[in-house]
């Protein structure tokens, strides 16, 4: 394991964590999502050294790194409200960790442009850092804790300070970034979009307790607590693959034979997506019917599960499982049973699709 | 139009500034121009103004050397008994300050500690030592009290940030945490220079107030008004005057605009 966390505790009196454990590969990407006030900015900031913990170990790429000093531990942070040094400009910032490790003020100056470069900044080097925007701050953020390649990085909801297009933007730009420096990756959010399309593994944290960890796929279609169902809510994730698109509409194939339709634009550069669709978003019929809504597929019940005021319907069709959910008084009108034979309806905007490399 | 509260509250702004405006200014309303000159270049308010500067920069030296580190381990750190000793430091703000005199004068009174002092050669009482060490504890809590908050607005992840990229804890605080207070420090260095210029009855009853060896410019005030030297005492008022006008100018121009954006 390249990062180890065993059994980590911490009381801090508001936050707490109890016997913390995460695995991390060299070059993974975690996304830590939780509730506000489940300890997660707490965990990133006892791995990085700034809280002693009252138990447990960590390790990092072997070493015991438990009782390192921070800056001992090569493990860099970014926060929500980037926290710029105010007194020093953008260059300054991004080469502040350069200059404890390097003399020479022609390679910092390099390194400085190069990495301004691959974060879109070059233009804003001689800038107060309070003059930027919120993702030219975050940009800056990112080029200052990347430049020293750390073994770890850490990142406290780096994109929630952000509007919507810009999260995009920089998550597409962060990904690209930590890929070149292959850095590993831990990363708090409680946005599901930054798991969609940053994550390898994920963790679902509450009340201080990792509740479940592992690949993004597995946490998500196989909850194995109530509190991580509840909360990630079960939704049907397909692998596929761009077949066709035109008018607005991008053609997908989940599995041989399965095309579904999407109206989210389709990005050249990725053939590979992962199409998700929210259970609560699928109709069901006993009848197909005409409509503007683009896709009906017809398949076979395979489970009813009630649970709390819900109905849980899962249905097969060509062998790829499609989940529901409906009212009770929904089940009865349509006579749901298993075995029986039914029509799932969704339309096209419902139909998310996700860049994946 | 503007309502009856904010006219009334408005109103009352003004005549009240308007009154005490009137009353510093009566200070510069002296009985000749030539008096006051005169006043100015004697021996007593020369040595006065001479000592009270002298000794008050030493005195906010030391305030700042000791309440810098104790303003941020406040600020930062947890330890047993935190909040006494932040009573304690406040305690002086609140009570009279020839009472601190006292305390100070029958500290330094005590036969033990005279003795170990005598042997060392210091002498505090009835000394400018005196008057330094009546203005360390007289500033000492509006120091603290203002770095105090100055550290506490600084967010503690601009130095978990720079602990982070490298630099240890002595190397934060320098590169970091002191730049960023830096508004807060001169702030604090300003007040502490004026508490220490315009203390009375501590620095009268530990330095002893005597003519020409240990007589402050607030001394000076009441020493010659209680013989009727009104020029003496009035100059003296208007140096203090002054220099508070300028103290309070620097602040202005110098710390709130530096504070903005930390």
């Amino acid at each position: 394991m390249f990062l180890e966390v065993n059994n980590l505790s911490v009381d801090l009196g508001l936050f707490h964590l109890v016997d913390v454990n995460i695995g991390l590969e060299k070059e993974d990407y975690m996304v830590i999502i939780g509730p506000t006030g489940s300890g997660k900015s707490v965990l990133l900031e006892t791995i990085a050294g700034f809280y002693r913990p009252q138990s447990g170990r960590i390790f990092l790429e072997g070493k015991d790194i438990t009782h390192l000093t921070p800056e001992k531990r090569g493990i860099s942070i970014i926060y929500q409200d980037y926290v710029l040094f105010p007194h020093m400009s953008v260059f300054e910032n991004i080469a502040y960790g350069l200059k404890k490790r390097i003399e020479d003020k022609e390679i910092i100056e390099s390194m400085v442009i190069d990495i301004a470069k691959h974060l879109k900044i070059s233009h804003l080097l001689d800038r107060n850092p309070e003059t930027l925007s919120g993702g030219e701050k975050q940009r800056t953020a990112i080029a200052r804790s990347l430049i020293v390649e750390p073994n770890l990085l850490l990142m406290d909801e780096p994109f929630s300070a952000l509007d919507v297009n810009t999260q995009t933007y920089m998550a597409d730009l962060l990904k690209k970034a930590v890929s070149d420096y292959q850095t590993t990756c831990i990363h708090v959010s409680h946005n599901f979009n930054d798991v969609w399309s940053l994550a390898e593994q994920v963790a679902v944290m509450r009340d201080g307790e990792i509740l479940q960890q592992g690949e993004v796929a597995d946490v998500f279609s196989k909850p194995r607590h109530d509190f991580v169902a509840d909360f990630v809510g079960v939704r049907n994730i397909f692998q596929g693959e761009v077949v066709g698109s035109g008018k607005g509409i991008t053609d997908v194939e989940i599995d041989k034979n399965l095309v579904l339709h999407s109206s989210d634009a389709y990005n050249t550069d990725f053939k590979e997506v992962i199409v998700v669709i929210r259970p609560e978003n699928i109709i069901f019929s006993n009848q197909p019917f005409v409509s503007s809504i683009r896709n009906q597929l017809k398949g076979i019940v395979t489970g009813v599960v009630l649970i709390g005021p819900t109905v849980w319907v899962e249905v097969y069709v060509h062998g790829t499982s499609f989940k529901g959910i409906i009212t009770p008084s929904s089940l009865d009108i349509l006579g749901i049973k298993k075995g029986n034979e039914i029509y799932l309806s969704f339309k096209s905007v419902n139909v998310k699709l996700i860049d994946k490399d | 139009m503007r309502s009856k509260l904010e006219l009334s509250f408005i109103s009352i702004a003004f005549i009240f500034t308007c009154i005490l405006f009137i009353i510093i200014g009566s200070i510069f309303l002296i009985p000749s121009f030539e008096g006051f000159l005169n006043a100015l270049f004697s021996d007593e308010i020369q040595f006065a103004l001479r000592l009270t500067l002298s000794t008050s920069i030493i005195a906010a030296s030391c305030v700042m050397l000791v309440a810098i580190p104790t303003a941020y381990s406040l600020a930062r750190y947890d330890f047993p008994l935190k909040s006494v000793v932040k009573s304690i430091i406040d305690i002086p703000m609140a009570f009279p300050e020839i009472v601190l005199g006292i305390a100070i004068l029958m500290m330094f009174g005590n036969q033990f500690l005279w003795n170990v002092l005598q042997n060392l050669g210091i002498d505090i009482v009835f000394t400018t030592a005196g008057v330094i060490v009546a203005q360390f504890f007289v500033a000492f809590p509006y120091s603290v009290r203002i770095l105090y908050s100055t550290f506490n607005y600084v967010n503690p992840r601009y130095e978990f940030v720079s602990r982070s990229l490298g630099y240890g804890e002595f190397e934060t605080l320098k590169n970091i945490t002191l730049p960023l207070a830096r508004g807060g420090i001169f702030a604090s260095l300003v007040v502490t220079i004026a508490r220490c210029i315009g203390t009375f009855g501590a620095v009268l009853l530990v330095g002893g107030g005597t003519y020409l060896k240990t007589e402050t410019l607030s001394i000076a005030i009441y020493y010659n008004l209680s013989l009727g030297n009104i020029d003496n005492a009035i100059t003296a008022a208007i140096i203090l005057v002054v220099i508070s006008f300028i103290a309070i100018f620097v602040l202005e121009k110098y710390t709130y605009k530096d504070m903005e954006g930390v």
